[in-house]
């Protein structure tokens, strides 16, 4: 029973230069060029599962991405862990989008697909970390959807028993296809490119859409799509609160439990 | 000219950087400790396609090319070299088979090879000489259809876990190369050497008592031998342990960089100091040296160079990397202070896999009588 | 849109709760909607409670002027696909200014889908929230940290309404409790099939995590020398069910394995709570610690630099300090 399964991926800067990223101050938006960048670590395990999944039950993985020109090094990243359908949505009319217009685009981008039965997401970016476009993706394409998956079992052909983490433990929780799930990095160790699959990667198609491609309507993308907007943005300096408790050690010690129990840490 | 590399050979980078870290980096101490082959790890590599990295798809291989090999090796060797070694060592035979070996030779052999479900181990050298092949006394008989084989190799890599071994015996006046299989009678890899550097890779002996191997396990012509073996152990070989050589240096320089951007000493970070920065300049400097050296090497493989045609290169490679291997290392050690030889730090380990490398695939002196015939020729 | 400040309901605060006690984050919620309010120059907090009646009381002392209660039947808070249902009903009858959600499992899944189906924004995470003018208009101003907390951004959604957020339980203190007067209506909750089936709940006590993972981590320094080494924080991190780290000079004393090194060249930690006793807080380090959640310093120099990256600070002789501090937490968190 094929399962075709979209992986929705996200091009983000690299751990290692999140601490360097600068704001344009003409435009208030943040400068990625320029930036080492990869997919997005959450995304790959998505993509993990989806391959896991199409090993079991064959079906295509089609790999889509809303981002600028660069972020198609995403999409040949997974392309090498052997995905087999990629689709750049790419266009200024997609640029500065928050999380509603995302998932907006990508519900465009999805529409234009003929047949799929399962949206995998990974849970947040390392970047922005909202943990939003998977649920609102959901929404715009009426599906269902379950967010921070650890587990995903096949009940039956249509039906997926799913493990989702809770603060107090887990829920088990069955959903049917078609449907949108947003997975853990706990799910899987998602597998290295082999050598033959890094080779193919690069002769494979990536297809670029536009948003006259998708027929989106341009109001509801991008920055004119967002309800929300950036209005100012700084560098954050870690200073803390930095308050030395005063009194005898007694009083000092009780002061900062109590201030431990407040704020929710005990 | 175009320095950038393809994006292939990107995600390959990235690919292999990713594998050094969930694989070697939290083990590499244990392992060195334990002085273990890990051969369950090559069995890994050899599942992403690494051990076929230059090898023919139609043999099993993922043809990659040497560059690819290289900045896997380069990779690898930052983290734990004798990892790295192993490619030096193990996919001599891999070559030689596939450059020279008749069809069957090939399609019995290769795909398990690239597998990594049998491993090689290549050996010229003799306890009368290794940089002096003429001297070997390994006889190989024809008798039949058969050649009769007699003689010992030492300090041979992988020789005490090998299931196949590559070799070079005297046929008559002039040399050939053979492929002897483990179990073969009267073959047999009796000892291993304890050595401190390079502890992942066993190495020893293999002996021949009136070992019979059949006419077919001639690889390359009759008499052509030490040819056959120089060219495998030239693209291979050499650039394996440049790269060994040029990852090992990087390693050093890595942990001795993060270490002195911390250590405060005079109210600032050491890297702050002049002396110590400079060292740490020379190591940045020498490090880039080898990596074009060895890049630009195995790239001339890529554009169909034979090993023998880019002799110098492959030799300038190998004699830089493995130069600066130990000297940085030793700069590691001083730049870290009374840190620099705990074990914990692992430069120790590094400086002990670097001074392995001045006699591997061929010596350093070697390396320059190649380069000087050439110049002043 | 202008705040309507005669008699209807303006901030809203999406209620969690579990057997029979409010969750905190909500707690905290309405004290920021209490805060919000008066920014706004008036108009009322409201809270949306599912079910549990018998809190409805309690929400109104701690600041909420009315209670939308659905309770007629009420549902588990994991049918997130009714509490969406619910909240766009009641937000397209009562039209809120804003909305305040807890940036928890549950409520982050309904908030950003109630949000999708309203077509208005969300700003998740929100480490701050204000009221201010701009362009003629009162907009809600939502703070959040991006980019691995190295940016800081300020958010607004000038145009759609209402204006929605959520905020990480922690970071809001609760409301205080006292008397009030409010008012509780009725919700009539409509029927609706969620499209997935709970099929089983499980509450589980948390496992002990690797360093990285760990919600407590308590780290040892050089400090601690004089109070003959690292049992303190051994006994610390037992009652608190966290993990012992160190800083380098431990690690060089022996106190610990390099493995269990906090800092530039050793581990990161992001725990909920990370405290440090004898440790002075050098650059190496704090770059190790950056994204803990709150820092308790314990150190008797103060002028140390820990000082000023952690949340609360206690200077003092360790030899008094140490002991005061065990004995009481032990007390509250009852371990022997």
């Amino acid at each position: 029973m094929p399962c075709d399964i979209v992986v929705c991926v996200k091009q983000v800067p690299h751990p290692d230069y999140l601490n360097k990223i600068s704001i344009d101050p003409t435009g208030g938006t943040i400068e990625r060029e320029g930036v080492p960048a990869l997919i997005n670590p959450g995304d790959r395990n998505a993509l993990e599962e989806a391959l896991g999944i199409r090993d079991r039950f064959s079906g295509r993985v089609i790999v889509l991405t809303m981002g600028p020109p660069q972020a198609r090094k995403a999409l040949e990243e997974a392309l090498a862990m052997d995905a087999d359908d990629a689709i750049h949505l790419c266009d200024r009319a997609f640029a500065g989008a928050d999380t509603l217009a995302t998932a907006q685009a990508l519900a465009y981008g999805i529409r234009k697909l003929e047949h799929f039965d399962l949206i995998l997401c990974g849970n947040t970016t390392i970047d922005s970390g909202t943990g939003q476009v998977a649920v609102q993706l959901a929404e715009l394409l009426d599906l269902p959807s379950i967010i921070d998956a650890e587990e995903l079992t096949f009940e039956d052909e249509r039906s997926l028993l799913v493990k989702r983490i809770w603060e107090r433990g887990y829920i088990k929780v069955r959903i049917k296809l078609p449907a949108v799930i947003a997975v853990t990095a706990k799910i899987n160790q998602p597998r290295l490119p082999t050598v033959l699959g890094i080779m193919a990667a690069t002769q494979k198609e990536i297809k670029n859409w536009t948003a006259a491609d998708t027929g989106a309507d341009t109001g509801r993308v991008g920055l004119d799509g967002s309800p929300t907007q950036f209005f100012e943005m700084s560098e954050f300096h870690a200073k803390r609160q930095g308050e030395i408790l005063q009194g005898s050690p007694e009083e000092a010690v009780t002061l900062a439990i109590d201030k431990l129990v407040e704020r929710e840490i005990l | 000219m175009d320095f950038s590399l393809t994006r292939e050979q990107e995600i390959l980078r990235d690919t292999v950087r990713e594998f050094a870290q969930r694989e070697l980096a939290p083990n590499a101490l244990a392992w060195d400790e334990k002085g273990e082959f890990i051969r369950d790890i090559v069995k890994k590599t050899a599942e992403l396609g690494l051990v076929g990295i230059i090898t023919s798809k139609e043999y099993g291989g993922s043809g990659m090319g040497h560059l690819a090999r290289m900045i896997m090796v380069e990779e690898f060797s930052k983290v734990y070299a004798s990892l790295g070694f192993f490619f030096q060592t193990g996919q001599i035979g891999i070559y030689i088979l596939e450059n020279f070996g008749t069809e069957e030779l090939k399609k019995k052999y290769l795909p398990s090879l690239c597998q990594a479900d049998l491993i090689t181990a290549t050996a010229l050298t003799e306890s009368g000489g290794g940089s002096d092949p003429a001297a070997i006394t390994t006889t190989a008989e024809l008798v039949g259809e058969e050649y009769i084989i007699n003689g010992r190799k030492v300090f041979i890599s992988l020789a005490p876990v090998c299931d196949l071994a590559v070799i070079v015996a005297r046929t008559g006046e002039r040399f050939s190369t053979f492929l002897v299989e483990r179990g073969t009678p009267g073959f047999d890899t009796p000892r291993r050497e304890n050595y401190p550097g390079l502890r992942g890779i066993p190495v020893g002996e293999l002996v021949f008592t009136n070992c019979r191997v059949p006419k077919s396990n001639l690889v390359g012509q009759e008499g052509k031998g030490i040819a056959v073996a120089i060219s495998g152990i030239g693209a291979v070989g050499r650039t394996g342990v440049a790269g060994v050589g040029l990852g090992t240096a990087e390693g050093c320089y890595e942990v001795a960089l993060k270490y002195a951007k911390e250590r405060v000493l005079y109210g600032k970070p050491i890297a702050e100091l002049q002396a110590v920065q400079h060292m740490l300049v020379e190591a940045n400097l020498e490090i880039e040296a080898a990596r074009w050296l060895c890049y630009y090497a195995a790239w001339l493989l890529d554009q169909g160079k034979s090993p023998r045609d880019a002799g110098n290169e492959i030799a300038r490679s190998k004699l830089y990397a493995c130069n600066i291997a130990s000297q940085i290392a030793l700069k590691a050690i001083q730049v870290m202070g009374g840190y620099g030889t705990i074990p914990e730090y692992q430069v120790v380990r590094r400086l002990n896999d670097a001074i392995e490398l001045f006699t591997a695939a061929g010596t350093q002196e070697i390396m320059k009588n190649t380069i000087g015939r050439s110049i002043i020729s | 849109m202008n705040p309507k400040v005669n008699g209807e309901s303006q901030v809203w605060v999406w209620v969690e709760h579990h057997q029979q006690e409010l969750a905190k984050v909500s707690l905290g919620l309405l004290g920021k909607a209490r805060e919000l309010c008066q920014q706004l120059g008036g108009g009322e907090v409201a809270s949306v409670l599912v079910g549990a009646e018998e809190l409805a009381a309690e929400l109104i002392d701690h600041g909420s002027d009315k209670v939308y209660l659905a309770n007629n039947p009420p549902f588990p808070l994991f049918e997130t696909e009714l509490c969406t249902h619910l909240m766009t009903g009641l937000i397209q009858s009562h039209q809120p200014e804003i909305i305040l959600w807890g940036a928890t499992s549950l409520g982050r899944e309904t908030a950003s889908r109630v949000a999708a189906k309203l077509g208005t924004g969300l700003t998740a995470h929100c480490i701050d929230l204000c009221i201010e003018e701009i362009n003629g208009k009162h907009q809600l101003v939502a703070t959040v940290a991006g980019w691995g907390g190295n940016l800081t951004l300020k958010i607004i959604c000038p145009q759609r309404r209402p204006q929605m957020a959520t905020v990480k339980p922690g970071i809001l203190s609760p409301s205080p409790r006292e008397k009030r007067n409010g008012e509780v209506i009725p919700v009539k909750v409509e029927d609706k099939t969620p499209r997935t089936d709970i099929v089983e709940v499980v509450e589980e006590q948390k496992k002990a995590k690797s360093l990285e993972e760990a919600e407590v981590v308590v780290v040892g320094g050089w400090g601690l020398n004089s109070v003959g080494g690292f049992q303190a924080v051994g006994e610390l991190a037992q009652i608190l069910k966290g993990s012992v780290a160190g800083t380098r000079p431990a690690v060089d004393a022996g106190w610990i394995p390099a493995e269990r090194m906090v800092g530039q060249s050793g581990k990161t930690v992001a725990p909920q709570l990370l405290v440090t006793l004898g440790v002075s807080g050098a650059a190496q380090f704090a770059t190790g610690v950056l994204n803990s959640k709150l820092i308790l310093a314990v150190d008797k120099d103060p002028h140390a630099p820990i000082f000023e990256m952690a949340d609360v600070g206690i200077v003092g002789d360790l030899q008094e300090v140490l002991p005061l501090l065990i004995d009481k937490l032990r007390a509250i968190k009852g371990n022997t």
